[in-house]
């Protein structure tokens, strides 16, 4: 037993000792060989010398795309791979507005409601077959059927018989969107929809090449089976490590695409990137919410509108906020530059109304210049309004308040202001609350919170998109609001043929929203990137993802 | 020896289905679903997605789902990455945090036990004093501090090591260091104390006597002895590193399975917390029961076997 013993402990120790030895050379190794082998490949490709003829642009994905099928991604770590992988009939311009992507031309009826879309000649897959108005209608259904359960399949009920289809009623054959011949869709919308073209550029409607995808179900889920109709295409996909694209050059426009590589990392740290992008690893990288005060100033930095918004919801079922004026009261009582500027910083602005700032109305101006201020920052006008909606519900005292959010630094620092604020203004002392996300949001839905934290990210470019959630019993709601004029509004605003009538319901539509103040808006989101000299051209859309097809590095 | 590790395997078993149970109740019992994310959605949108992964289904349905899965080691897609079947993630995952642990528990054990020895057998003098005085920096300084601070100075400022990512040798010497730290120090003051106490047996005082050198002493009598405790913690330590560390995976952007622990229950993707749960359990199980065996080997004292007759 003593010798084994001895044997084991010795055998033990010369593994160990053999290990770590190994391991020392093993960390030694690269280095001399990426000395030796370096010189010895100058001619070849080696890394760094393929960066100095291709132009090759390292980003940050943050994670893994939930996926790259277009109908099951609906989030921004997919839709920003996806946009560049594939087009759709439509693709946002460099002013942000809806133009030709696949589709080169469209008709739309005197009705608004039959859109026929004649497709490009010669869009391509990357696989080199054409892109055929099949392909669309295959995606589409595909999209709406509910054994697929996307989770974008609901903006696809703009189309006649989706939505009946998508809830297990309907039958697939009357969905409205058919392949006329090669190069020509048809769509019927179930009414009409001033915005469609907009809502086009969403990676839900992109096509999805039908031959490939009845050949191999799985296609998208390896860059060997992947086939796209972007300006790149998907050379690697390691998961959970790297994806790298390649320039398409079956793209129709290929001759606009500057770059010829783009590596996607995968890191999730937001200190981790920035030391990535200060080592030169990446040529993008976000701002460290510590570091925030000291890089915002700088000049590689990239400060842009984000179509979304953060707000507080009141539940209108939970009293005091039964009543208009105390509702009043609490949004008087907040004071939106000391939160944008003290509070959350990295640039963002002040939300002195429901919509942020960039949709361009018919006549041309910006929605949010057109409907003004409809909140601000008045104690005195708070306290009053607090007096009067204390009387007309017989409060001696306010019931307690409870606001609650979801765990997170910036949405406490936020919530703590308000409780400032809300003590100092009105002298009310609200309780705060913080929970995980799940439980939160369950709760939320169940209207179980009084007071609570909100965000809004758009969909598509629309205004339309964020009023509508607070029409009565929308599953977006959560207030417990219901008002039959504000209903009508929405109604006229998304189906309106007349644009300009279309866009006063949704201007009068966010009026009604600030007067009855069912939710207090707070500020915009917004982006802000660092970019490495030489990086030009990144389109950051207010609305979702970005577009590397003008990007360069020079 | 066979009808005890037998039993043993039974008992496995058992406590595996007992975790997963218990999971999946405070699975279910948690408030919150998969589809709860910060994007809009609908009604006939969330019955789809719920009708898709069977969520619509009473629980003890779900429950035997659960179970069958387990059985047939298919844990089927992950909700939060559709594409990926959680036999994909934990596929990908566990090598590179096995890597990764492995050298992690090497350098920590080695360096460790190294440490542990010099202070006791320097007790009270100056090697003891930094011995001990790394030990108590190792443990009071978290991992995820220490990996931001090498980071910072040996990658972006001395530009020595890569940032991040898990590509080749280069990489995995900052994250192992920031990892072995903890570990290293827990075994280098188990050693330590381990040793005083035998170093000042009767037997070691008789080897002594018997005129052995002092090196025959440490390695073939205090040692062995001053091992005991390191082999107790080494299953749990082996278990948590291989499995993956959340943290530092996150920080150095390495694809291992700690993120999928973690994540997944924010997430609510029930298919992955319960493959991940079963993973770890049973490599924790699996590793306990090793160390069983190896005291067994190391300590005469403890007779497996021999426990089952009594």
């Amino acid at each position: 037993m003593k010798k084994l013993l001895f044997l084991l402990i010795a055998a033990l120790t010369v593994f160990f000792l053999a290990a770590c030895t190994a391991n020392e050379d093993a960390g030694k190794d690269p280095e001399e060989k990426e000395k030796v082998e370096e010189p010895a490949e100058t001619g070849d490709t080696t890394d760094d010398e393929t960066t100095m003829d291709e132009k090759v642009l390292r980003l940050n994905n943050s994670t893994e795309p939930s996926s790259l099928d277009p109908s099951i991604g609906f989030d921004a770590v997919s839709w920003d791979p996806l946009n560049n992988l594939m087009e759709g009939l439509t693709r946002l311009d460099k002013d942000h507005q809806a133009a030709e992507g696949v589709a080169e031309d469209w008709n739309i009826t005197e009705d608004g409601l039959t859109y026929t879309f004649t497709l490009r000649e010669d869009a391509k897959w990357s696989n080199g077959d054409p892109v055929v108005a099949a392909d669309f209608e295959f995606a589409w259904k595909y999209m709406l059927n509910p054994e697929t359960a996307s989770a974008a399949a609901f903006l696809g009920y703009f189309i006649e018989g989706a939505e009946a289809y998508n809830s297990g009623e309907g039958s697939v054959d009357d969905v409205k969107v058919t392949a006329v011949d090669e190069k020509t869709l048809e769509v019927v919308l179930a009414q009409p929809t001033g915005f469609f073209l907009d809502v086009l550029t969403n990676p839900a409607f992109f096509p999805i090449n039908h031959k490939v995808a009845e050949a191999n179900p799985d296609w998208h889920t390896e860059a060997e089976t992947y086939v796209g109709n972007g300006p790149f295409k998907l050379e690697s996909w390691s998961h959970d490590e790297e994806m790298v694209f390649v320039k398409n050059e079956h793209y129709w426009d290929a001759a606009t695409v500057k770059l010829d590589k783009v590596h996607f990392a995968m890191v999730n740290d937001s200190n981790t990137q920035y030391q990535m992008f200060e080592a030169g690893d990446l040529d993008t990288a976000g701002i460290p919410p510590e570091l925030s005060d000291q890089l915002i100033e700088g000049d590689n930095v990239f400060i842009g509108p984000y179509g979304g918004l953060e707000f507080f919801r009141f539940n209108l079922e939970m009293e005091p906020f039964q009543n208009k004026k105390i509702r009043q009261a609490f949004s008087y009582a907040v004071n939106r530059d000391d939160i944008a500027q003290f509070v959350v910083k990295n640039g963002v602005e002040p939300a002195y109304g429901f919509i942020n700032p960039g949709y361009t109305s018919p006549t041309g101006e910006d929605f949010r210049d057109v409907n003004g201020d409809l909140v601000g920052f008045d104690p005195d006008k708070a306290k009053q309004l607090l007096e009067e909606g204390m009387a007309e519900e017989g409060y001696d005292e306010l019931p307690p308040i409870t606001l609650s959010y979801n765990t997170s630094d910036t949405n406490k620092a936020v919530a703590e202001a308000l409780h400032g604020m809300f003590n100092e203004h009105l002298g009310v002392e609200v309780t705060l609350e913080n929970q995980e996300w799940n439980v939160f949001s369950e709760a939320q839905k169940a209207l179980e919170l009084q007071f609570s934290r909100s965000s809004f990210i758009n969909d598509y470019n629309d205004p339309v998109n964020f009023l509508e959630s607070f029409i009565t019993d929308s599953y977006m709601n959560r207030t417990g609001f219901s008002s039959a004029e504000y209903d009508e509004l929405i109604q006229k605003g998304k189906s309106a043929t007349n644009e300009e009538e279309r866009w006063q319901a949704l201007y009068d539509a966010e009026k009604l929203l600030a007067d009855e103040m069912i939710a207090i808006p707070i500020r915009y989101y917004n982006t802000v990137v660092l970019e490495a000299d030489g990086i030009e051209g990144i389109l950051r859309h207010p609305v979702g993802y970005f577009d590397l097809k003008y990007a360069d590095k020079k | 020896m066979l009808k005890y590790i037998l039993k043993k395997l039974l008992v496995m078993v058992l406590t595996l289905w007992i975790i997963i149970t218990l999971t999946f109740v405070l699975m279910v019992s948690v408030p919150g679903s998969p589809f709860n994310s910060e994007g809009n959605s609908n009604e006939i949108v969330q019955q789809n997605l719920e009708k898709h992964y069977n969520l619509d289904k009473p629980l003890h349905v779900q429950y035997l789902l659960y179970l069958k899965s387990v059985a047939t080691l298919d844990f089927g897609p992950s909700i939060k990455q559709p594409n990926q079947t959680v036999n994909d993630l934990l596929g990908r995952g566990f090598p590179i945090s096995a890597e990764l642990g492995f050298i992690t528990i090497i350098v920590a054990v080695i360096s460790g036990i190294i440490l542990g020895i010099l202070a006791a057998l320097r007790h009270n003098g100056i090697i003891d004093y930094m011995a001990m005085g790394i030990a108590v920096l190792g443990i009071s300084i978290p991992n995820f501090i220490l990996a931001t601070l090498l980071i910072q100075n040996l990658a972006v400022n001395w530009e020595i090591f890569p940032v991040a990512t898990w590509k080749s040798p280069m990489h995995m010497v900052l994250p192992v260091f920031a990892l072995a730290t903890g570990p290293m120090a827990i075994i280098a003051r188990l050693t330590r104390s381990t040793m005083l106490e035998v170093l000042t047996q009767d037997y070691i005082k008789m080897a002594r006597a018997k005129g052995l050198t002092p090196w025959k002493i440490i390695v073939k009598h205090a040692l062995r002895n001053a091992l005991m405790p390191v082999i107790t913690i080494m299953g749990t330590l082996l278990a948590g590193i291989m499995t993956g560390s959340f943290v530092i995976e996150q920080i150095f952007a390495i694809p291992g399975m700690g993120k999928y622990f973690v994540e997944s229950i924010n997430h609510r993707d029930f298919p992955v917390i319960m493959g991940t749960t079963v993973f770890y359990s049973a490599f924790l199980i699996v590793m306990l029961f090793l160390v069983d065996i190896a005291y067994g080997i190391l300590d005469p004292r403890i007779k497996v076997t021999k426990k089952e007759g009594e």
